[in-house]
Formats: structure tokens, sequence, C-alpha cells
């Protein structure tokens, strides 16, 4: 009743004593089917509701929609009336409506979900929210704003939607060396324009990382001194911007809305500064902004020097704090949209407490970074569209490594080669089949991003590798064309008076892709060193050649299994399966390949006789064998080391009998000699440079199968 | 046709970027068989063609296709009413009369016809006509020069080792913004402002090699763009027909490619 006494008379104001009535009999409502909290709930977010909806008839229609959910999700009204100034920066009353009832619908009848819905405890209800409000999200946009961004100074920047931070959607892009965050819709903007701010932002964020230095140490400045001074730095960066690409001031210009006049309160004047600085028409009139833009003006042989922006940011600051404006760190939001949360242009050091903002900003950019850290993150450099649907749906979370995968499953025994007695020794190893241990898929997921550039280079390659190159056969004896050397033959053979060749003829054909892979990795325990220079272990780079590999042969439709393997004596040579012929590649794939691990020794011959027998029994034109190892073999029960080469080569002589390639790529610069004796002189790679592998592999594989 | 009609009478334009002109020259002297390298639309065969008129040679150039067989280079007997007739092809032509010969995109012709080039860039200097039964020794100004555009297609198409390693090779790239801005304006007759922003709106496209684009536009497609608005066209409407439409049909780049050449102009 209170509250009630408390939200009318401003209501009726507002809008007429009719809405205050109508808000009175909905409180009744309220406080019957949702309870005392929820009614009082109504009455604080009527006053933010007015304030948003601006007319009766919206404001009607807003208590309607309210008093509609209240019978529908009675426990979640309170928590959805908190959140109303938010969600109705965002969403109009009808878009409301929709979002709340497909929250409930998502619900199904649980009303505890419906709680973490309308809480925003659900990371989807910030999605959707995001997508409601009638502006463009990024998501649909995404691939051209990378583009766009990229064809500016041609960095390679990764771009990705940023996730709900504690419940909120961020208001402001922001950037650091790795990333361009963006938030996933702008509110409140309409359709046509969100692609124009969208580029503004991204145009504003990729001008920093191209014209900025290095980040300013935040020493002793005061929060306001820091908004200022990136103010200054925004402002600069843009000129020097402009300068180059005199297009940008176009698209910077139409966001700056500050006008002249007005409440003197920090957040208007660094607005209408921002707008001077960037808009020499403006007319401000007010002598601190006109201070400001003359300092900034009379250091124009200087913009390229970041050094700038401090001095003059910290002496602003000074002559607006001795205005006593009130300036609030915790709220103060960046204006105008495009430009960034300032986080990037900032050292914090280990300060973590020197001023407010600075605190308010580590904390949310910790959460940032935690969300980061956490699972797959749901915005993913976009790849094929099977992929994207099945990242849809809910990811297999990590599954605890069950007994059965550390186990291994006799499987075959194989005949080893025996150099010095002349003959194979029957039955001698057992190969034991390991399911594949399981990893965290998002691994793949990284690497695939990581390494961007290459899986479009690999992408473009075998878009023209798919259609195979056309073939012309001559002296057919039919055809399209004729073929003119047959012609001249046949007319001099029938000159002369002897029968001419009928094939007379050319063809043009297109021969198809006909093959089977069995791509087969050393797991060793010496895959688990690192390598000189590389920071990643020869089992890192070797994954992530795997992968683009496997992306490359997946993308081209090719038959290709994925195989590991590692030994512990004659009796258990492990084989590790992580894709077979007839699997997808997919995100169960990934958590195998995330999911390996160095260990134990390197019998290859064995593992090369098990890998053939399998690709023996694939039905294709030609089979391959592509094999990636780092040693010489070894195992533990050996202690010739020439007997495992010859066992080795013995096994690949094997192989070719049944027609099958083998290819080897060797990891040990060292291993010239061992390897061209297992597999011959020309069917060895051998990569010097480690880290060059995961470019390697993709590259080698294409042409062996062109 | 005879020898005489592959004379290059007049002077074709060439800026230098470098010190090529020189390096070619010295190449020449020696007769060393050359390789010019590059991406598309950068001025190889312009800079072919000025070296021809410099050195007052003969030029006979062959835009190689996967078609191509040793017969349509070397030559081949065709008919006529009284019986077989050897006709030269464009090489043996060169190589008779001493003319520069120009193998354009060599990497599209397969490798089993660029080996019949092999005993002409090495220090025999002949070429055998097998057909014909004949060995012909090369003018003492005959030279053999090949244009090669490694791009996208390298790792299946490529010169075999044996081939490449017969040539000198000048690398081509893009001339630098000033001087690009000055081949354009004099190639299209635009004032060297206008000739600049096109330069910068080249540099935007060729940053998206490989982030959506195989290849950016080349100084080529700049000096298109620029005949278009020396015709009265707005700069606008030109870089698309002349630089955005043709290079791709993917809809994200247009667009991402329209809104940098705004941020340009």
């Amino acid at each position: 009743m209170l509250a009630y006494l408390r939200a009318s008379p401003a209501l009726a104001a507002a809008f007429g004593p009719p809405s205050a009535r109508a808000l009175g009999q909905a409180m009744a409502g309220i406080a019957r089917d949702a309870g005392g909290p929820a009614a009082e709930a109504l009455a604080r977010a009527a006053a933010d509701a007015s304030r948003r909806l601006r007319s009766a008839e919206r404001f009607g229609a807003w208590l309607e929609i309210v008093e509609r959910l209240a019978g529908l999700a009675p426990e979640s009204l309170e928590a959805l009336l908190e959140r109303t100034e938010r969600l109705l920066e965002t969403l109009d009353s009808e878009n409301l409506l929709a979002w709340a009832l497909s929250g409930i619908r998502a619900a199904g009848g649980d009303p505890e979900r419906r709680r973490l819905f309308f809480r925003f405890d659900d990371p989807v209800a910030g999605r959707w929210l995001a997508r409601g409000g009638g502006s463009t999200p990024f998501s649909l946009l995404e691939r051209r704003l990378k583009i766009y961004v990229t064809a500016l100074w041609g960095q390679n920047l990764v771009v990705r939607a940023a996730g709900v931070t504690a419940g909120e959607l961020p208001r402001r892009t922001s950037f650091d060396e790795n990333f361009i965050r963006v938030p996933e819709v702008f509110p409140g903007v309409p359709d046509g324009q969100s692609a124009a701010l969208f580029r503004a932002a991204l145009a504003h964020a990729a001008a920093h990382l191209h014209f900025g230095g290095s980040r300013f140490p935040i020493g002793s400045l005061k929060p306001l001194q820091i908004a200022l001074v990136s103010l200054i730095e925004d402002a600069r960066v843009e000129q020097l911007a402009i300068d180059e690409l005199p297009g940008l001031k176009r698209l910077w210009l139409p966001f700056h809305e500050a006008a002249a006049g007005g409440a003197l309160t920090a957040p208007a004047l660094l607005a209408r500064l921002a707008r001077a600085l960037l808009d020499p028409t403006f007319v401000d009139g007010h002598a601190w902004v006109e201070k400001g833009r003359e300092m900034f003006l009379a250091e124009c042989a200087r913009w390229a020097d970041p050094a700038i922006s401090r001095a003059i940011g910290s002496l602003l600051g000074n002559d607006l704090g001795q205005m006593r404006v009130q300036f609030n760190p915790r709220t103060h939001v960046v204006e105008p949209a495009y430009r960034d949360d300032n986080l990037g242009l900032w050292d914090f050091g280990d300060q973590a407490e020197a001023t407010g903002e600075a605190e308010t900003i580590i904390q949310s950019a910790r959460i940032e970074q935690a969300q980061e850290r956490e699972a797959p993150p749901p915005e993913r450099e976009r790849q094929d569209p099977a992929q994207a649907a099945s990242h849809e749906s809910p990811a297999p979370r990590r599954l605890k490594p069950e007994v059965v995968e550390d186990v291994g499953i006799p499987v075959a025994h194989y005949a080893e080669w025996d150099y010095l007695i002349g003959r194979a020794r029957a039955d001698w190893t057992t190969v034991l089949e390991f399911a594949g241990r399981t990893g965290e898929p998002a691994m793949i997921d990284r690497i695939l991003e990581r390494q961007a550039r290459l899986v479009t280079r690999i992408e473009t390659l075998i878009r023209s590798a798919k259609v195979s190159r056309p073939v012309r056969l001559r002296r057919q004896a039919e055809g399209d064309t004729l073929d003119l050397d047959a012609c001249i033959a046949a007319e001099i053979d029938r000159r002369l008076g002897q029968a001419p060749d009928p094939g007379l003829y050319s063809v043009l054909i297109r021969r198809h892709r006909d093959l089977s892979s069995l791509v087969l990795l050393d797991i060793s325990q010496s895959t688990g060193d690192e390598v000189p220079g590389a920071g990643a272990s020869v089992l890192t780079l070797e994954r992530e050649a795997a992968t683009l590999i496997a992306h490359a042969m997946a993308k081209l439709g090719d038959n290709f299994a994925l195989r590991a393997f590692c030994s512990d004596g004659r009796a258990a040579v492990g084989y590790h399966l992580i894709k077979d012929f007839a699997e997808p590649f997919d995100r169960r794939i990934f958590s195998r390949l995330a999911g390996l691990e160095s260990r134990l020794s390197t019998r290859m011959g064995t593992a090369l006789r098990h890998a053939g027998a399998e690709l023996d029994g694939q039905r294709s034109h030609r089979r391959l064998l592509l094999i990636v190892t780092d040693g010489e073999p070894s195992d533990v029960d050996v202690g010739d080391h020439k007997y495992l080469v010859e066992d080795a080569r013995h096994a690949v002589l094997e192989l070719g009998h049944k027609g099958i390639d083998v290819f080897c790529v060797g990891l040990d610069s060292g291993g010239d000699n061992y390897l061209a004796r297992i597999f011959g002189r020309r069917s060895v790679l051998q990569i010097d440079r480690i880290e060059h592998l995961p470019e390697k592999l993709p590259m080698l594989y294409l042409r062996l199968t062109a | 046709m005879t020898i005489d009609d592959y004379r290059i009478e007049r002077e074709p334009y060439y800026r230098p970027q470098g010190d090529e002109i020189a390096l070619f020259k010295a190449a020449y002297a020696s007769r060393m068989p050359m390789m010019l390298k590059g991406p598309t639309g950068c001025g190889k065969t312009r800079f072919i063609e000025h070296m021809a008129w410099q050195l007052g040679r003969p030029l006979v150039t062959v835009a190689c296709h996967e078609d191509m067989t040793a017969s349509d280079l070397v030559g081949r007997f065709l008919l006529d009413a009284t019986g077989t007739v050897w006709h030269d092809g464009p090489l043996t032509l060169a190589v008779r009369f001493g003319a520069i010969c120009y193998l354009d995109e060599i990497v599209e012709a397969r490798q089993d016809t660029t080996v019949v080039i092999h005993p002409l860039t090495d220090d025999r200097r002949i070429l055998p006509l097998e057909k014909k039964g004949e060995v012909v020794e090369a003018h003492p100004d005959f030279a053999l020069v090949i244009s090669y555009n490694p791009g996208y297609q390298s790792v299946l198409k490529d010169l075999k080792e044996s081939t490449k390693q017969r040539f000198g090779a000048i690398d081509f790239l893009y001339p630098e913004p000033d001087v690009e801005a000055e081949i354009v304006a004099h190639e299209s007759g635009v004032a060297k402002d206008v000739a600049a922003r096109l330069v910068a709106i080249g540099r935007r496209s060729r940053n998206l090699k490989g982030h959506g684009l195989d290849e950016g536009a080349s100084t080529r497609m700049l000096i298109y763009a620029g005949r278009l608005i020396a015709q009265g066209v707005g700069i606008k409407a030109a870089t698309k027909v002349a630089l955005v439409l043709p290079i791709t049909d993917d809809a994200d780049v247009r667009d991402a490619l329209d809104a940098a050449i705004a941020a340009c102009v």
C-alpha cells in the first residue's frame, strides 16, 4: 500500500489518473496471484516503466503483460519486475511478452528453471534478450564485420561477441592485444543503423590497436583523469585514422549527439568534448570544452605520440575536478556508443585497489576472463554449419575417465621380422585397442580458431582440389572434339594408302577422388618433450597438425581414419582409435584428439601392420597410410635398435605389396638414416622445424592425393 | 606471320620499382633464362614488353593453359594439297630468329609439356624438333622468360623442381603506394589525388588476401577503376564496377569491401 502511495502521484502526473488507477488494480491482482513482494516490486517498476514508455497506452500494455505473466509464472514475477529498466531498454512491450513467453516455454513447467531464466542466471535469457531488441545482433553481421575490420589495416584480429557478464550484457566494445569483444547487440539502435554502429565500434578499436602505443600505466591518476586521458587517446587515434581513411569521419560523426548547453555533469561534458575534438564545426561555447579542443589541436603535429593523450588528459582532468562536477566511475559509460570501454588502454599493474574505477574495471575484466577460460565459449569463430549446429546442442561434458578406456582390448597378433635370422617370428606381437581417452573438445576449437588463417588457406586449396583437374584423353574413337594431331596422322596414312587409326577424337574427363587414408600418430613418451622455440610439446603440434589435416579431409569428403600408437613391450602395442572411417569429424572426435597423452615407446612395425590391415578393408582405388613420428622405433624389450628398424621396413614392404601407399613425416632432424631405410627415400618428408608441422601436413596430404 | 610482326614499335609505359631493369639487362646479357614472379596484375607482362622494346628484340608471348601440348609450342606438320608441311610453333619461331619468348602463367601448362624448354635453358641452347628430325640451334639473341604466380594453387600446380632450377627470378610485388598512384594516374588519366585514393582502396582489399579474398585488387584493376572515373563515373560506382564485383561473389565480403571503400573516400 505504501509502495502504491509512493508510486502513484508521479504516475498520475505523467500519464493522468487512469494510469494510476490501473496500476492500483494490477497491484491488487498481482498481490493475489504472486504475493505481496511482487506487488511492491510492481510499484517500484512502474516508476522505471513510466520513464521508459513515455505514453499512457504503452504503459497500459505493459501492465497487461505483467498481469498475464503473474498468472503464468508467479514465482518469477518479482525477479522480472526488478529488471524492468533493463528489459525495457532493449524491448518494446510486444517483444517483452515474446521474450518472457519463450523463457516460460523453455522452462517446460519447471518453476526453478523459470526463476533462473528471469534472474538472468540462465545465459539464454541474455542472449534472447539481445536478439529480441529489434536491433540486428552481432552474430548476424559477424562475418562481414570481421572482413571489414581486417580490410582497414590488415590486422589479424579475433573479433567475438562478448558474453553476458554477471547477468549484465556489456554495453561497450572492449579490446586487448588478442581480442576485440563486441556487445551482442547495442540496445535501442534502429535496425538500419546497427551495422554502421558495429562498424564504427570495430574501426575505433582497430584504430586503437593500429595507432596506439603500449598501455598507459595507471600510476596515481584519479578516475576522472583516467576517463579524460582515454577520451583524448580516443580522439587522437581517430584523427590519425581519419588522416589515412577520411571516410571514417563520416562513419563516426553521426554517433556524436552531444549538444551544447544543458546540465554541467561530467558525462555530459565528456561527451561534448568528445564531439568537439572530432567535429571542427561543433560550437560548444563552454570554456572547458573549448580549452580541451585548443590544447588538442595545438598538439596536432605530435598526434603520433600517445604521450600527449596522457598530458592533455590529466590537465583537463584537474580543471574538471576543480569545477566540482560529479563523476561516478562505477556508473560511467563511455559515450558515444561506438567507443570502447577503454580497458585496453590501461596497465593496471598490481595495484588493484588503486582507484574505484580500476577496481570495477578489473573485476569485470576478471569475470570476463574467467568466463573465457570456463567451458567452450559460445561465440566461436564461424565454422561450417554442421559443426556450428552440433555446437548449439549441449556440448558433451567432460566425462570422468572410465575404467574401460584405460584397458586395451587385444585385437590381433602380428608376426615380427627378425633380420638376424632372416625370417618372421609368427604371432610375436599383440595389439591392444584403446577406445581413446577423452579430453576437452574446446581445445580443438581453439586450435581451429588460432590457425584461422591456415584453415582458410587450406579451404581455398580444397575448393580447387575437390574438382579434380580435367584430363584430356587423346586418340579416342569418340569424343567432343577432333584431335588435330591424330587427324593429320590419319590423313597422312590415308594418302599413303594405309588404313588410318580410327581414334580421331579427344575428350575431357574429370577423375573423381577415390581414396581412403589413415593418419597414424606416434604418441610415445618422447612426444611429450618441448620443442625448443615453439613453446609446445611435439604432441601438441601433432595434435594441431592432425586437427588441420582432418579438417581438410573432412571438407574434401575423403574417407579417413585417425589413429595413434605407443607400445609397452611386444605384448602390449597400444593402438588408440581416434576416428573411424565411418565416423563424422565432430565434437566426439575433438574430445578424443584432445585426450591424447604422450606415453611409452615406439614399436612402429606392428602399428603399421595393424593400420595396414584396417586400410586393406577399405574399398577404394587408392589407400594411403600417413604416419607422423618423432623418433627411431624402440621398445622396452628390445636392445638391438636395428631390429625394430628392419621390422618396420619389412612391414612397409608388405603394405606395398598390398597396394597401400605409406608415407612418413619425420620430426627428428637426425632421422635421415633410419627413416629412409624404413620407408624409402621418396616416401619420407623430414620436417626440420617441427613448429611448421601443422602447416605442412595438410599441404602434404593435398599434394599426395592431388 | 613473320618475326617482325612481334616487334614492339612504341615504348610501353613502365615505372621501375627498384633495380629490376638493370637486373634483367644483366641477365639478358648472359642469356640467362628468367622467371618473373608475382601476383596477377602487378606489371609482369608490361615489364617484359618494356624490356623487349629497350633491348630491341621481338617478343613472342604464349599464354599457357592446361590443354597445351608440346606441339603447340614447338610446331607440327600440317597438310596441304601436295603433302605435309611443317609449321613452326611460337617457341621455335623465337628460337630461330632470336626473339624473347615469354611463357605467361607457365604453371597452367602441364608439367610434361614444360620439359620441352629444358634443352633451351641450359648451356646447350638447342631445341630438338623430334617429329621433324631437326635440332634448332638457338639464335644468339634468343632468351626465354616465364611468368610464375605462386599464389594459392602452388600445392596443386607447381613447376617441376628441375624446371624451377633453370631460371633466375625477379620478384614483383604491388608497388609502393606513391609509385602505384603514379602508375594509376599515368595509365588511367585521373588526377594524382584520385589515384592515391584508389591505391588506398586497393590496399584495403589486399588486406583481405586469405580472409575472404584469394587475391587483392591488382594495379590493373585500379587502373580500370581510374579509367571509369576519367570517363566521368563517380568513384563509388567505379570502384564497385572495377574492384568489388569482379573480385568476389560473396555477399559478406562485398558488403565489407563497400564499407572499407566508404572509409577511404
